[in-house]
C-alpha cells in the first residue's frame, strides 16, 4: 500500500470578486522512500495541493473535493489538533524564500526546539543537544555556537539548511519541498539539492519536489508530474517523461528552456498564449487553446490520464505527441545543466 | 597580543546578538533620545526622592498669605502661592501623581488595546468586525470629552481619572496592533511554523506578537506623554485628583489660571514641568520608532 494516497483532491479560494477553481482533481501515490517530482508554471496549482494536503491553506481556500490517505487516515477529515500531530512528525515541508521563512525574532535553536518539544516530547536540555545535532547534519559549521543567533545572522542558502533542519528534526516520513531552490543562487542551489538527496537516502524519506524548473526535477526525481491548470496532465519515470513526453505542454515546457549548446541562430520555441483564468469552468481540455495538437475532441471533451508506453507512464490527452515529434535529449543532460 | 587572541576579540566584536540589541546601540545614538531620557531621569528622580529634594511639605502654608504672591526669592526657589506654600515644592511633588498617572493609565490603554487589537487581527471574520466596529465608535467621540464623560460616571478620583483616561486609549493601541498583526499573519514564517504543528495559540503568542509589538512600544511612550497632558487638562477643568495634600501639576495650573496676569510664575513653572516631561518622552518615544522600525534600518 502507498505510504500516501491523494485522490481527486480539489481545492478552491472563495472571495468577494470570484471563485478560483485552483486544484482540479489531483490523484497520486506515494510510495515510502520515493522522490516525487511536481513541475508547472506559476500559478498551476503546485503549491497550494500541498498546503491543501496538510490543511494550512489560506484563509480564503477551501478543500472541496477528494481525500488524503496516509497510513489508515484521510488527512483531510482529522479535526485540526490530530492534524497537528501529522504536520512536522510525519509529513513535513520546506519553503521557497528562507529569507521570509524564519522568524526574525526568534533564535535559530529555539525555532529547531520549539518542533522536537512539541512532537517528540523531549525536555529543553535535550531538544536543544538534537537541535545542534540536526543542524550539523544539513551542514550548518559550529553548530553548536550557531543555535544561539538570529535567522538575520545567516546567508540564505545556510537559512535554508535551517529551515530543513526544523523540517526533518523529528525524521518525518514525507517532506515536502515547495521551489526550496528558487530564491537562492545557482552554486547554492545545487548544494541544497545534494543535501535534499543525502537526506532522502540517510532518513528514507519520501520527498515530494515543488518547482518550475526541470533540470532540478531530473536531477533529484525518481518520477515526475507536470501539472497544468489545476490538473496533472502526465506523469511518468523522469527519465521516461524527458525521453518520450507524450503530453503537448511537456513538450512545450522541454522546448521552451533556453541550451547553451544550441546554434546560435536557432530561436527558442516558447508555448504561445496564456494559461486558463482558474475561475472559469473548463470544457475539454484546458490546454487545447494553446496546443498545436487540438482537436474538436480536445476541445468537447476533458481527457482522463491514460496509460501510454509503458505501466508507469500516464498522460491526460487525446493526441499525444506522436514518435517523430520527440527530442533527442535524455534526462542525464537536463540534469548535467 | 596573539593572532589568536585577536581573532577571538574579532569574533566577539562581530556577533552582534540579536535585534533588541542593536535597537539599543541605535538608541544610544540618537542624541535627541538622550536628552529625552536625561528629562524623564530628571523627573523620576524628583518623583521617586520628593521628601529629600522639595524643601517644605507642599501642603503646608510655609509663607504670607497674599493676594499678589512673591515670585521666586530667597528661600522660596519658584516662589509662593496665595495661600502661602512653597511652589517648587509643589512641583516636586506634583511629579509623583503626573508621572504615576501617565504610566497606569497607559498600562490600562495598552492591556486591552492589545488583548482586543489581539483577537482582531488574529481570528478575523466576525470577531474583527466587532471588536473594531466598538473601537471606531469610541475613536468619534473626542478623546478628552469622553474621558470628562467616564469621570463624571465613574466619579473623582485618582484611580477613575487613570482608568479614564488610559480607556480612551484603548482604540488606538488597538488599531495599531490590529494592523501590525494582519501585515504579519500571512507572512512565511507563520506558514512555516503551522506546517511542522505549532498550535495556534502558541502562533499568535511566539511568533506574531513579537513581531508586531514594536509599534506599540512606540506608541506607548507617546501615549504617555498624551495621558499626562489630558489628566492635566482634567484636572484643569476641576476633575483631577483634588486631594490639596497631594498636588498634581494640572491642578496647580488650575487653582493659579485666574493669577496669569499678577503672578505669572504660578502658571509658568507648572506649565513648565508638564511640557518638559511631555516633551521627554516624546524625544524617547521617537528614540525607539527610529532605533525599532525595521524599515528606517539601513
Amino acid at each position: 500500500m502507498a505510504l500516501l494516497s491523494v485522490s481527486d483532491l480539489e481545492v478552491k479560494f472563495f472571495t468577494r470578486r470570484a471563485t478560483v477553481h485552483a486544484v482540479r482533481g489531483v490523484s497520486f501515490d506515494l510510495e515510502a522512500g520515493e522522490t516525487m517530482g511536481i513541475v508547472g508554471e506559476s500559478g498551476c496549482g503546485k503549491s497550494v495541493s500541498s498546503l491543501a494536503m496538510l490543511g494550512i491553506l489560506p484563509r480564503a481556500g477551501r478543500v472541496t473535493d477528494g481525500e488524503v490517505r496516509f497510513g489508515d487516515r484521510n488527512l483531510l477529515e482529522l479535526r485540526d489538533a490530530q492534524l497537528r500531530d501529522v504536520r512536522g512528525k510525519d509529513i513535513a515541508m520546506i519553503f521557497q524564500d528562507p529569507m521570509t521563512s524564519l522568524n526574525p525574532v526568534l533564535k535559530i535553536g529555539r525555532q529547531i526546539t520549539e518542533v522536537l518539544t512539541k512532537h517528540m516530547g523531549m525536555d529543553k536540555a535535550n531538544a536543544e543537544r538534537e537541535a545542534i545535532e540536526v543542524l550539523g547534519r544539513v551542514g550548518i559549521p559550529n553548530a553548536r555556537d550557531r543555535v544561539d543567533d538570529y535567522p538575520h545572522q545567516f546567508s540564505g542558502g545556510m537559512r535554508q539548511r535551517v529551515m530543513i533542519a526544523m523540517a526533518i528534526a523529528c525524521h518525518p516520513k514525507i517532506l515536502i519541498a515547495d521551489e526550496p531552490t528558487t530564491a537562492l543562487d545557482v552554486t547554492i542551489q545545487a548544494q541544497i539539492l545534494d543535501l535534499l538527496r543525502r537526506l532522502v537516502e540517510e532518513e528514507g524519506m519520501a520527498l515530494i519536489l515543488i518547482t518550475h524548473d526541470l533540470g532540478v526535477v531530473a536531477g533529484v526525481c525518481q518520477r515526475t508530474n507536470v501539472m497544468y491548470a489545476g490538473r496533472f496532465v502526465e506523469t511518468a519515470p523522469t527519465h521516461e517523461l524527458f525521453a518520450r513526453p507524450r503530453h503537448p505542454y511537456t513538450l512545450g515546457l522541454l522546448k521552451s528552456v533556453p541550451r547553451l549548446d544550441a546554434a546560435r541562430k536557432e530561436k527558442l520555441d516558447p508555448i504561445g498564449g496564456a494559461p486558463p483564468e482558474l475561475t472559469m469552468e473548463m470544457q475539454g481540455c484546458s490546454f487545447a487553446p494553446r496546443c498545436t495538437y487540438a482537436t474538436q475532441e480536445s476541445r468537447e471533451r476533458t481527457p482522463e490520464l491514460q496509460r501510454i508506453d509503458t505501466k508507469d507512464h500516464l498522460v491526460a490527452c487525446w493526441n499525444p505527441v506522436p514518435d517523430q515529434d520527440l527530442p533527442a535529449e535524455s534526462s542525464d543532460e537536463w540534469a548535467a545543466r | 597580543m596573539s593572532i589568536a587572541e585577536a581573532e577571538a576579540a574579532q569574533i566577539s566584536l562581530e556577533r552582534p546578538s540579536g535585534l533588541w540589541r542593536d535597537a539599543l546601540d541605535r538608541f544610544r545614538r540618537n542624541p535627541g533620545a538622550l536628552v529625552g531620557v536625561f528629562l524623564i531621569v530628571v523627573f523620576i528622580i524628583a518623583a521617586v526622592f520628593a521628601p529629600a529634594i522639595a524643601p517644605f511639605d507642599p501642603g503646608k502654608q510655609v509663607g504670607p498669605l497674599a493676594t499678589n504672591p512673591q515670585g521666586p526669592s530667597e528661600g522660596y526657589l519658584l516662589g509662593l502661592d496665595e495661600q502661602g506654600r512653597d511652589l517648587f515644592s509643589r512641583i516636586v511633588y506634583g511629579a509623583r501623581l503626573s508621572l504615576l498617572v501617565g504610566l497606569v493609565s497607559v498600562l490600562v490603554g495598552l492591556a486591552f488595546g492589545l488583548i482586543l487589537g489581539a483577537l482582531a487581527g488574529y481570528l478575523g471574520g466576525w470577531v474583527d468586525f466587532a471588536i473594531m466596529r466598538v473601537m471606531d465608535l469610541m475613536l468619534s467621540i473626542p478623546g478628552l470629552l469622553l474621558a470628562i464623560g467616564l469621570v463624571t460616571i465613574l466619579g473623582r478620583g485618582l484611580f477613575q481619572i487613570m482608568l479614564a483616561v488610559g480607556v480612551i486609549q484603548i482604540p488606538i493601541f488597538a488599531r495599531l496592533l490590529r494592523g501590525s498583526i494582519l501585515g504579519q499573519r500571512e507572512a512565511d514564517y507563520v506558514l512555516a511554523a503551522r506546517s511542522v504543528g505549532v498550535p495556534g495559540r502558541k502562533i499568535l503568542l511566539v511568533h506574531i506578537l513579537p513581531n508586531s509589538i514594536a509599534p506599540l512600544i512606540v506608541q506607548g511612550t507617546l501615549a504617555m506623554a498624551t495621558a499626562i497632558i489630558e489628566v492635566a487638562a482634567l484636572s484643569f477643568v476641576g476633575l483631577g485628583p483634588n486631594d490639596p495634600r497631594f498636588p498634581e501639576w494640572g491642578n496647580i495650573l488650575a487653582e493659579n489660571a485666574n493669577r496669569l496676569q499678577e503672578s505669572a510664575h504660578l502658571v509658568f513653572f507648572p506649565g513648565l514641568a508638564i511640557v518638559l516631561s511631555a516633551l521627554g518622552i516624546n524625544l524617547i518615544g521617537d528614540g525607539l520608532r527610529e532605533a525599532i522600525d525595521p524599515k528606517l534600518k539601513s
